[in-house]
């Protein structure tokens, strides 16, 4: 069992496909009428499970269970996607589970939306390097600097 | 023949937790300034000295500002808990 850190393999089919829209309310779309962004989420898992590049949805299994952790994780702010140089990239809101008591080794972020018939489609698999926990406090999720080098989704 | 390369890959998140408290206004504040602005390791010495030098003084005006909502948002707090009779929680509150 193994958390792998990628971005996944379905989700680079996916924007090919024109699946994912991270627009932060209405804009983007993926037919020839403006849509309205998707709803995206961040689960946390345990060390047990195994996340990698080959994950192609949110699942129950060896996710975080504890105080004030709800099954499918937070909603995430999305952050309109925009270009820096030659990179795309786009951005999530820093996100908290408050007064939680939990203890996750990863996270998975995920479209909860239905697209194209499938809801939950995997986004990506981030590995917090070890087991991270809050004890009655805050277990904050701090996205980096939405930079060309630095955002949490780019393509260059 | 010719191809494109494309790139995709994912940035590295901050994980920060905290034990029988919340976080303060010093720990959300060089998180703010952390993802407001970043700066390369290969940027001119003095463009980087100069952006450090604001990096920090935005630094303590988000520190004082959230020192500032933290204080208006217990007097809210103070009043609600007053005006439905729990003086005690109130007070507490107050004194923090």
């Amino acid at each position: 069992m193994a958390i792998t850190q990628a971005m996944t393999t379905s989700f680079k089919q996916e924007i090919l496909q024109g699946i994912h829209n991270f627009t932060s309310g209405s804009g983007g779309g993926t037919t020839t009428t403006t849509g309205s962004g998707n709803v995206f989420k961040i689960a946390l898992y345990t060390s047990s499970a195994s996340l990698s590049a080959t994950t192609t949805a949110y699942s129950t299994s060896n996710e975080v269970s504890g105080t004030n952790y709800t099954a499918g994780g937070n909603t995430l702010t999305n952050v309109t996607p925009t270009t820096s140089s030659t990179t795309a990239l786009t951005d999530f809101a820093d996100t908290t589970w408050s007064s939680s008591t939990i203890t996750a080794r990863g996270a998975l972020i995920y479209n909860s939306s239905t697209t194209a018939g499938t809801a939950d489609r995997a986004i990506v698999v981030l590995d917090f390097g070890a087991d991270k926990t809050s004890t009655s406090g805050d277990f904050t999720i701090q996205f980096p600097a939405a930079g060309a080098s630095t955002a949490i989704i780019r393509i260059a | 023949m010719f191809s494109v390369e494309v790139s995709a890959t994912p940035g590295s998140v901050n994980v920060q937790t905290t034990s029988n408290r919340g976080m303060n206004s010093e720990e959300i504040a060089l998180n703010a300034v952390e993802k407001i602005i970043s700066i390369s390791d290969t940027a001119d010495p003095v463009i980087k000295a100069q952006a450090e030098a604001f990096k920090e003084r935005m630094y303590w005006v988000i520190v004082a500002a959230c020192d500032q909502s933290i204080k208006s948002d217990r007097t809210t707090l103070y009043n609600i808990f007053k005006s439905n009779g729990h003086d005690n929680v109130a007070e507490i509150l107050r004194t923090l």
